[in-house]
């Protein structure tokens, strides 16, 4: 029942509290803003914040298993800026495309193309011998901020922080944070992430990087190496994250600016995460899926005839490799 | 004399907050433009602040972007302390503006949204979060911008009919029929 009052003077409720403009709460509430910005900032994937959000993703995870069932049938929807931006060839070969894959679509049913991913990944798991968990992804990024997947799987399922996260293609992100259900997953593609890297043909080896448009950048390859368009590219396993060989995506473009030491090399990932799609925790790597002393004594020699070409600037790609893999474990 | 329903109040606050959260949790990660994403935590702060203002406002304001804070993965803080600021920059002038005044609430959220979204992206980029000052602006804080401004509209449009429709407090608002904008000059 609506309660009367006269003149507002209501003795409870919203009502006598917006007599107030609320300026002390706002001045109680930015400072605890504050403290706990802090704090959280100065956590490193461990720590109180980290475990309320894994407890807080936990129990919101029916809610994103909702979400993406309802949300499936228009994933399409976002690419539609990026179709308003292609020109007009572009467009004619995706038509094209869009027709065969439409003929091809009605053939096959959402319980074979399960069926289709499990065998990939389990083929996958075969190849590579990869100590693994099988998980799936359940929703994406709520943030403009990070590239990120979250998985139905967490530390009960005893994955952790900084285990590597595979698809059918080859590697696509490592965990980030883990709750005890779910685990946040920053993709290979994320502005942040950074993967060692080869290229299969020429074993030259380098960093692969995301960035914030989405395509991914294979930075220290030098000059004085063979890289071609269409070469594949593969986890190294220098930075000893992540396991030798996967697949990362191909080379798009290469690029050799005039006096530079190291190609502007442009790299089409091979995977592009969808909601519900099977992936792979690998759990642990085995000795022969770390890289080995040749490896490294080949990443330094990489280094090295850079350096004498008078790069000082640059550190060591195998050290830097295996820092800067470290930091995206983090 | 005027008509308060706080338990209608508190109810719809409630209700929209379950909304917001389904929504944030289930529509924006699977729906976006560039790398933007909705925050409908800023939507439930910019409708709360719009209608009910005040500390009302800022509590809504606080908790929302707390929520928020914990469906991403940045720092916790930033977000609840942005929309705090906002929700109470928001709800300080008039009350239940959204009914009395649409286009100027939507105008005022808009800029809202922007300056959040600005300041948010920025912290992130102060932080570490990204390499470019151009990415940060045009492929994070616009889209995101667009994006969320767009999203509000609806709300905005629900909450409004909410509070001026009604005869006795129905929906979101401190009165029924008639803003605070008004019956402040009673007290």
């Amino acid at each position: 029942m609506p309660k009367l009052s006269g003149k507002g003077t209501a003795p409870s409720g919203f009502r006598r509290n917006d007599s107030s403009s609320g300026g002390a709460l706002l001045v109680i509430f930015v400072a605890l803003s504050l403290v706990m910005f802090t704090m959280s900032v100065r956590e490193n994937g461990t720590g109180l914040f980290s475990g309320v959000r894994g407890a807080f993703s936990t129990i919101t995870m029916p809610v994103r298993y909702l979400g993406v069932a309802v949300t499936a049938p228009f994933n399409g929807l976002g690419n539609i800026f990026s179709n308003l931006t292609a020109d007009q060839g572009t467009l004619s070969d995706l038509k094209a495309e869009n027709e065969a894959l439409k003929s091809k679509n009605a053939e096959l049913e959402e319980a074979e193309q399960t069926a289709t991913r499990l065998q990939n990944l389990l083929a996958l798991k075969s190849t590579y011998n990869l100590q693994s968990t099988a998980a799936r992804i359940i929703s994406g990024s709520n943030d403009s901020w990070s590239d990120t997947v979250t998985i139905d799987k967490g530390s009960s399922a005893g994955l952790a922080v900084g285990m590597p996260v595979s698809d059918s293609n080859g590697a696509i992100g490592q965990i980030i944070e883990c709750g005890v259900a779910t685990s946040t997953v920053r993709l290979i593609t994320d502005e942040n992430s950074s993967v060692s890297a080869m290229i299969q043909s020429s074993r030259a080896q380098g960093m692969l990087k995301g960035s914030a448009d989405g395509t991914l950048h294979l930075t220290l390859i030098s000059t004085d190496q063979n890289v071609s368009v269409g070469d594949t590219v593969m986890t190294s396993g220098l930075g000893g994250v992540f396991p030798k060989g996967l697949p990362l995506g191909t080379v798009q473009s290469v690029n050799k600016p005039a006096g530079a030491l190291y190609y502007e090399i442009v790299v089409k990932p091979l995977s592009s995460t969808e909601s519900f799609e099977e992936v792979l925790v690998i759990t642990s790597l085995t000795e022969d899926q770390q890289a080995t002393n040749e490896d490294i004594a080949s990443a330094d020699s990489q280094d090295s005839s850079s350096s004498g070409t008078g790069n000082d600037s640059e550190s060591n790609s195998d050290s830097k490799a295996s820092s800067d893999e470290s930091k995206s474990s983090e | 004399m005027q008509v308060n329903d706080s338990n209608k109040n508190r109810r719809s606050m409630v209700r929209l907050a379950l909304v917001c959260l389904f929504l944030q949790l289930a529509l924006a990660p699977n729906f976006g433009i560039a790398n933007g994403r909705i925050n409908f935590g800023l939507i439930y702060a910019g409708v709360i602040a719009l209608t009910i203002g005040g500390r009302t406002g800022v509590v809504a304001g606080f908790f929302a972007g707390l929520v928020f804070d914990l469906c991403t993965t940045g720092p916790v803080g930033l977000m609840s302390l942005l929309l705090t600021v906002a929700a109470f920059l928001m709800g300080i002038e008039v009350r239940n503006r959204i009914a009395e005044d649409f286009s100027g609430s939507v105008v005022l959220f808009v800029m809202c949204a922007f300056v959040v979204s600005v300041f948010y992206n920025l912290a992130m980029f102060l932080v570490g979060q990204g390499g470019s000052i151009v990415d940060m602006l045009f492929l994070r804080t616009l889209p995101t911008f667009i994006l969320t401004g767009a999203a509000f509209v609806p709300f905005a449009l629900i909450a409004g009919k909410g509070t001026a429709g009604s005869s006795l407090g129905g929906g979101l608002g401190p009165v029924g029929k008639h803003s605070i904008k008004y019956s402040l000059g009673k007290r």
